[in-house]
Formats: C-alpha cells, sequence, structure tokens
C-alpha cells in the first residue's frame, strides 16, 4: 500500500530558481538561505521518496485568468518549466504518475472534493524552486510529481480548514492506493510577503515563527485562521500558507519535527521550511 | 451559508478594504482588469515579447482594454495599474519582459527609491505595526 511518510513546507520564491541557475546559491546573500537546506537534501537522499505530492499555486502561468481552479490536480505524463517572461528554467522536465495521480483525483471526488484535472500544463517556479531547494540540479528530478495546483489569486481563495480537509482526504486517497510507494506530500509559498502596493515588503517574523509552530504536534489552530489575518498579518501574498495546512492535514491528527529554517529577506519574502513526519 | 470562520461575502469582502496600501484581487477588480491581465499574459510567447518590444503602442491596440488601462502600461505606474484591476503575477509578464526583478518593480508601487527598498527588505523587511488596519488604526 501507498503511504505518506513525511511533510515538507518551503517557500517558492522565484529568486531562488535564478540563484540556483546561476550558481549564486552559496554567495553572501543566498548562503544562508539555501544552508537552511543542507539538512533536507541528505535526508531526501536517505529517504528515497517514490512520488511527492507537490501543492503549489501557479503564478499565471498555466492558468490565466480565463480560467480559475480553486483546486486542480495533475494528470499528465510530465510537465514542462513554463516561460514566465524570462524564457524558461534550464532544470528537468517533471515526470508525473498520471496512474496515481487520477487514483486520488477520483477518490477525492468520491470524497466530495470535486477536484479540476489537468492532463497539459507548463509548471512555473511555485513547483520547481521547491524541487531545486529539495534535491539540487541533478539531470532528472530523483521523484514522479503530482502537482496540485491551490487558486489563492482570486478571491475568495479556499479557506485554511478547507485546505486541511483536503490534505486529510489526500491522505486517505493515497493510504487506498494498491502500489507500495513511499509519499511525501509538500506545502510550498509563503511565507509573510506583499508584492504590491504601497504596503509591499512587509515582513513578520513573528506570525510566521508562530505559524510555523503550530504545524508541529496536534494542536489544529491552524484550521481557523481567517484569510483576513493572513493579508493583514503577512502581507497580501502570505496567504499562500494556507498551502502548507494541505500539507499538515495529510499527516494526521499529531506531527513530530525533523528540521525548520527561517531567513529574512529573499527578494521580498520571507524563507520557511520545516520538515515533519507523522506521529501515531 | 459560510463556514464559522469566514463571515459572509458582502462582510468578507468589505473587510479587505481595511488594509492599509494593498489591493486585494477580488472579483471586482479580476472582472475589470481581465483584458489587461490577459494581455500581460500574453507577453509569456517569446515570439510576442519580440513584437511588443518592437512597438508597444501597436501591440497593445487590438487589445479591448480601457484607455486609461494602457495608458498606465505605457507609463509602467503599477499601482494604478492595481486600480484598473491588474493582478501583479499577470503585471509580472510586463516588467520581466523589461528585464525588472521583482524588487525592482515592486519598489516602485512604494514610494521608496530602490535602494531604500532593498536596506529595508535587508533590514528585515517592513514592520506590520501601523498597518494592520486603517479603522483601528493598528
Amino acid at each position: 500500500m501507498a503511504r505518506i511518510i513525511a511533510g515538507v513546507g518551503t517557500s517558492h520564491v522565484p529568486l531562488l530558481g535564478v540563484a540556483a541557475d546561476g550558481g549564486k546559491d552559496r554567495d553572501a546573500y543566498f548562503g544562508p538561505i539555501f544552508a537552511g537546506y543542507d539538512w533536507t537534501r541528505e535526508w531526501e537522499k536517505g529517504e528515497k521518496p517514490d512520488v511527492v505530492i507537490l501543492v503549489y499555486n501557479d503564478h499565471a502561468s498555466a492558468f490565466d485568468a480565463n480560467i480559475i481552479p480553486t483546486f486542480a490536480i495533475g494528470t499528465g505524463e510530465r510537465y514542462k518549466p513554463a516561460d514566465e517572461g524570462w524564457g524558461p528554467r534550464k532544470v528537468p522536465d517533471v515526470i508525473g504518475d498520471p496512474d496515481l495521480a487520477w487514483h486520488i483525483a477520483q477518490s477525492l471526488i468520491l470524497d466530495e472534493f470535486d477536484m479540476t484535472i489537468v492532463n497539459e500544463m507548463d509548471v512555473d517556479h511555485g513547483l520547481t524552486v521547491p524541487l531545486t531547494m529539495m534535491f539540487g540540479a541533478p539531470e532528472a528530478w530523483p521523484v514522479k510529481v503530482v502537482p496540485l495546483a491551490v487558486n489563492v489569486v482570486t478571491y475568495p481563495v479556499p479557506s485554511g480548514n478547507r485546505c486541511w480537509a483536503l490534505g486529510e482526504a489526500i491522505a486517505r486517497a493515497v493510504a487506498s492506493y494498491p502500489e507500495d510507494l513511499n509519499v511525501q506530500i509538500w506545502g510550498t509559498g509563503g511565507m509573510s510577503h506583499q508584492l504590491q502596493g504601497p504596503r509591499a515588503g512587509l515582513i513578520n517574523a513573528e506570525w510566521d515563527r508562530r505559524f510555523m509552530d503550530r504545524l508541529i504536534g496536534e494542536t489544529d489552530e491552524l484550521r481557523h485562521v481567517p484569510h483576513l489575518e493572513y493579508l493583514r498579518e503577512t502581507g497580501s501574498e502570505g496567504i499562500e500558507m494556507v498551502m502548507w495546512l494541505i500539507m499538515r492535514g495529510a499527516l494526521g491528527k499529531k506531527t513530530r519535527l525533523l528540521h525548520r529554517h527561517y531567513h529574512v529577506p529573499c527578494s521580498n519574502t520571507a524563507i520557511g521550511h520545516i520538515v515533519l513526519e507523522p506521529e501515531t | 451559508m459560510s463556514h464559522e470562520d469566514e463571515p459572509d461575502i458582502h462582510t468578507y469582502l468589505a473587510q479587505f478594504d481595511d488594509i492599509p496600501g494593498t489591493r486585494v484581487y477580488t472579483a471586482t477588480r479580476a472582472r475589470k482588469g481581465y483584458h489587461l491581465n490577459q494581455f500581460a499574459m500574453s507577453l509569456m510567447k517569446a515570439e510576442n515579447r519580440e513584437r511588443w518590444k518592437a512597438d508597444e503602442a501597436a501591440y497593445l491596440a487590438p487589445w479591448p482594454m480601457t484607455e486609461d488601462q494602457k495608458a498606465a502600461v505605457l507609463a509602467r505606474d503599477y499601482n494604478r495599474l492595481l486600480d484598473l484591476g491588474g493582478n501583479i503575477y499577470f503585471l509580472s509578464k510586463i516588467f520581466s519582459t523589461d528585464g525588472l526583478s521583482f524588487v525592482q518593480a515592486v519598489s516602485t508601487m512604494t514610494g521608496m527609491s530602490v535602494e531604500d527598498y532593498q536596506a529595508m527588505m535587508n533590514a528585515g523587511g517592513r514592520s506590520p505595526e501601523g498597518v494592520r488596519s486603517i479603522r483601528e488604526n493598528r
């Protein structure tokens, strides 16, 4: 049977991809950011997950203003890095797992999560930057990926509680898949940042750290944080943190902390990273 | 009917106007900015970027955008573009085509020089103190 063995949270700032692709990831500015991922890169080599369910948001790349799926799951064989206005990143294509993805999609729909199913799409920095942070620059990504895109751009975005519940449903779907697979679930985006208007540049390290604290252990307080609080406290783009709750929800009632990292700034954004495993 | 964690849709939307210096991308803005955002999206294709760079006004002409929107695009007035329904992730295709980073483009919306903005970020970013709520002045 397939099982979710761990959860990873990480920011997915596009500049991290630029830094890694340009060989600047150990310089004075980026070094302290990437150093916080060294532990995880080593750990991943030992864990050898077969598949990552990668929760991210598309930044007007695969989905334009025309079609706005709240929750979309990728069922394709492979996904190319998107051209976001400066040419596609020169990183390997992302290989999907259509059998598992379709199994999850079907299970979620029966479980009353009405998913949008995407067979073909390009994937932007929201998905490829986390792969870079966890795996560096391999010839081919060492895992298959099931992309799960969440609308966190056009309001209303899904509630924290709904995201958490989706994570729980994903865990049920994975547990009913007959193949023997080690699956990780990653929640990406955040942490505090605001990319627009006169209030741009907002960072709230204290709130971010409290958010990370509450992913650990038994508390489910984060289910009930309203959108307004993310917007006020962490900036307009801080709302991306609801995607980490899908990861947290999928880990079950209780989690154990394996690793955490926090750094300000990267570009306009606070970097957060956490590795958790389910505790039974 | 909404979940207990969120108010009804009218209150939900109205509360966003209480956040200083922020335009939350609501359906009203998304409707107003639809063609503006789709135009920006078109710059993801290399051949479109070439046509755009060759003659910006000519490239904009066939898009069913308002004259205000077109003028704000040509002026790269990003705060104005937000008011006219632009969303930052769509608008990023314009400034990426210009060769600007997010920090460079975002700083133009804050009234700060890019150097001052960068220095603020390096010192830990903008504090939330005093910019959480207009009504509650906190």
